[in-house]
């Protein structure tokens, strides 16, 4: 075919998605790469194992492919959708195969990733933003059990084993700050101190 | 119990419940309540979104190599049909090609379902930059038919239409038209060259922006022009097809 050639990153997500729930395999492989460092960014976070977060992100991938006619954008983009879809896969595999759901000495980085804000993160949509500016200014511990609850899947009984707090005060650390990052993201500039 | 008192309790254990935490009989109760109740619902809404921006700020990593290669085959494979993994299509494998071609038009048709409700989109520029930077040498792989839309009067693009030619065939298009379409329907038509057209439907518009994809069960090599229409008829905006191939980064 004559004409010009059109570079596959100007095809929006949806079409891409579109276009995967079809069964093309030149735009499924597009799809993936576009998307599998965050994918697998996620799964390695969870589960910090390179071969369970591979199984983990191909599953995901598959599980995109399968309901793709059930993505919603009024909920989320792509991107969320996947990762959200991504993480609920490597919870389940973690607590099928640990009975710890995480290394404790895994939670002090990944708080640091969570809330840098360097240069890199420039370009970073407004809403990432003010959320890793909210994180870092919750109180450590209840952004220690934020992390455990929201990112590692763990109950509230389980952050109270390890923390060694009572189970009340451990409800309390995420509820808390839960709610801070809604005010925070709630307010017209992203939120102010929210301790 | 009262039903403030049921709104009390939902909000104590709303962050774990929307964290996916909470819980099995904690997590019953409070799923119960929310069927009957929108503002808690609502606020779990909120939560829950926070949960999976959390999820959004964890770091990306590199995959191993050929992940993406090895992964995309997988979808090819499982989409052709007989290796498909779905329990439910396993007594259907052997039917033919007839019938693998018609999943594959089911699975086009679903698209729809992607496409309507589509309320705004944002392309991931980040991600999308990171493709497109690649320094993988790149290959010609699918044929493509792209288009800005115009307005009926003329001046800057409004949209764009990305139509995918093959079998099955599809159609992307995202629009912001603003004034008087501002919320409403409007209706998508292929035109030809000689004028006639065809009409693809009615998709929703909302503050004047709209993103539909859709499996069209036409040859688009045919059309010369995807065109957007009010309810009375007025031509709100037109995309002239140009022609070109997909360009995708080698492995």
């Amino acid at each position: 075919m004559s004409g010009f050639r059109f570079p596959v990153g100007r095809l929006p997500d949806e079409a891409l998605l579109s276009g995967l729930a079809t069964g093309d395999p030149e735009l499924a492989e597009i799809f993936v790469r576009r998307f599998q460092h965050r994918v697998f960014g996620v799964a390695m976070a969870v589960t910090g194992d390179q071969q369970l977060a591979e199984d983990v992100a191909q599953q995901t991938f598959e599980r995109a492919w399968r309901h793709a006619q059930i993505y919603d954008s009024r909920r989320g983009s792509v991107g969320t959708w996947l990762t959200t879809i991504a993480h609920n896969l490597a919870v389940d595999a973690v607590r099928a195969r640990r009975t710890e759901p995480m290394a404790p000495e895994d939670l002090a980085p990944l708080l640091g990733a969570v809330t840098e804000t360097p240069e890199r993160w420039a370009l970073a949509d407004e809403a990432s933003t003010q959320l890793r500016a909210a994180l870092a200014r919750l109180p450590r511990e209840q952004a220690r059990a934020l992390l455990m609850a929201g990112v590692y899947g763990m109950t509230a009984q389980q952050i109270a084993d390890v923390e060694g707090i009572p189970l009340g005060t451990a409800k309390t650390r995420i509820r808390a700050a839960m709610a801070k990052l809604r005010t925070a993201l709630a307010s017209p500039k992203g939120g102010g101190h929210v301790r | 119990m009262s039903g403030d008192a049921h709104c009390e309790k939902l909000r104590e254990a709303g962050a774990e419940l929307a964290l996916g935490v909470l819980p099995g009989r904690e997590r019953a109760e409070a799923v119960a309540h929310l069927d009957g109740c929108a503002d808690c619902r609502e606020y779990v809404r909120q939560l829950t979104m926070i949960g999976d921006r959390l999820i959004g700020l964890l770091p990306e990593r590199e995959p191993p190599p050929g992940f993406g290669t090895r992964v995309a085959r997988s979808l090819a494979e499982q989409a052709a049909g007989p290796q498909s993994a779905r329990p439910a299509r396993a007594a259907r494998v052997r039917r033919g090609r007839v019938r693998r071609v018609r999943l594959r038009l089911a699975a086009a048709a679903a698209t729809l379902a992607v496409a309507v409700g589509f309320a705004g989109w944002a392309v991931g520029s980040a991600v999308e930059g990171a493709v497109t930077a690649s320094s993988s040498p790149a290959v010609e792989s699918e044929p493509v038919l792209v288009g800005d839309m115009i307005p009926a009067g003329g001046g800057q693009s409004v949209g764009e239409v990305y139509a995918h030619p093959g079998s099955p065939a599809w159609i992307f298009v995202s629009v912001a038209l603003g004034g008087s379409t501002s919320n409403g329907r409007v209706t998508c038509l292929l035109a030809r060259a000689d004028g006639t057209t065809t009409r693809l439907g009615d998709f929703p518009v909302r503050d004047g922006r709209g993103n539909w994809g859709v499996a069209v069960p036409v040859d688009l090599t045919k059309y010369s022009a995807a065109r957007l229409t009010s309810a009375d008829g007025t031509v709100l905006a037109t995309a002239q097809f140009q022609k070109g191939k997909v360009e995708a980064p080698q492995a």
